[in-house]
């Protein structure tokens, strides 16, 4: 026991040492904080909104689906209702922005009596096949881009938006 | 388009393509028996102009309401607007109104005009469908126009 007798030089280096230890901690966490930060943000637009159309209603022609979600635009909060056209191909769920490439306007499924197959834009009638491809000749310069979509409890439930996956 | 900046940009490049105007007229009645359905049929238009801009995105551009009282004299207004319109180069201009003498008013081309329908005490759902009820009236006409 006497062996281990701490000295009082000892007890002093290991005093100092630890606070010394606890100021260094002290200061390098907000720092280490400050570099790790962009993994520490949460994710937003991964979140889904669940619309009340049924999946199994759901057929190999493009359906409209409503869906609404909140909008913050500066101090304005807005509820937002957007729409996207779902079909299934084969067991997989489609969902394509009815946005059209050329300036915004909005696309519907067979909008052209004389092309049931196709998605049509009334401004300046541009035309897209079933995947969203657009079709050359018409002004669109891309294909109409699709939303993440998947199914929750049997309903349709639609993401986020990403350039077109199936063209 | 909005008359928005952002959408100013936008459509000083690509003129040619947004070549439809259009302006809600708002009769502004601010007497205790005519405020609420002034502010009513206000509402009811700019849901209206709104869906139909979501629509024509790219080839409309939706001016702000044009407000005037009772009394304002229509047919010096509609000479005023559509003047200041033409000169702005837009081949066809729509106004969509609630206000019913405008009816009379023969200066103006292309007055679409709606009876208001009261939505404040509607759902968000059937106010949606409503509305898009609404849409669907109007659309012919503007697709007879441009073609």
């Amino acid at each position: 026991m006497s062996n281990n007798r701490v000295s009082r030089r000892q007890f002093l280096g290991y005093t100092l040492t630890g606070v010394g230890g606890f100021m260094a901690a002290g200061m390098l966490m907000p720092m280490v904080r400050f570099a790790v930060d962009p993994v520490l943000q949460q994710k937003d637009g991964g979140d889904f909104v669940l619309t009340d159309q049924r999946v199994e209603d759901i057929t190999e022609e493009p359906v409209r689906v409503d869906f609404s979600f909140e909008q913050v635009d500066a101090w304005y909060t807005s509820d937002v209702t957007n729409s996207a056209w779902v079909y299934k191909e084969g067991d997989k769920l489609i969902a394509l922005s009815p946005v059209c490439k050329h300036l915004g306007c909005t696309v519907n499924w067979a909008g052209d009596p004389e092309q049931p197959t196709q998605f049509f834009c009334p401004c300046h009638a541009g035309r897209y096949e079933k995947n969203g491809q657009n079709i050359a000749g018409t002004p669109p310069l891309g294909p109409l881009d699709e939303y993440e979509v998947q199914e929750q409890d049997g309903y349709v439930a639609i993401g986020a938006v990403r350039p077109n996956t199936l063209v | 388009m909005h008359f928005i900046g952002r959408d100013m940009d936008q459509y000083l490049s690509q003129k040619d393509y947004v070549d439809t105007a259009v302006v809600p007229l708002v009769q502004l009645d601010l007497s205790e028996a005519g405020l609420k359905s002034s502010a009513g049929a206000s509402e009811y238009l700019q849901s209206l102009t709104t869906l139909l801009e979501k629509q024509f995105k790219g080839r409309i551009l939706l001016f702000p309401p044009m407000a005037y009282t009772k009394n304002a004299d229509r047919s010096r207004l509609s000479k005023e607007i559509s003047e200041e319109l033409e000169k702005a180069g837009f081949k066809h201009v729509f106004y969509m109104t609630t206000d019913a003498e405008w009816r009379s008013i023969d200066e103006l081309q292309n007055v679409l005009w709606l009876p208001a329908i009261p939505t404040e005490h509607m759902d968000r759902n059937f106010k949606q469908s409503v509305m898009e009820d609404q849409l669907r009236q109007v659309l012919p006409l503007f697709l007879k126009e441009w073609s």
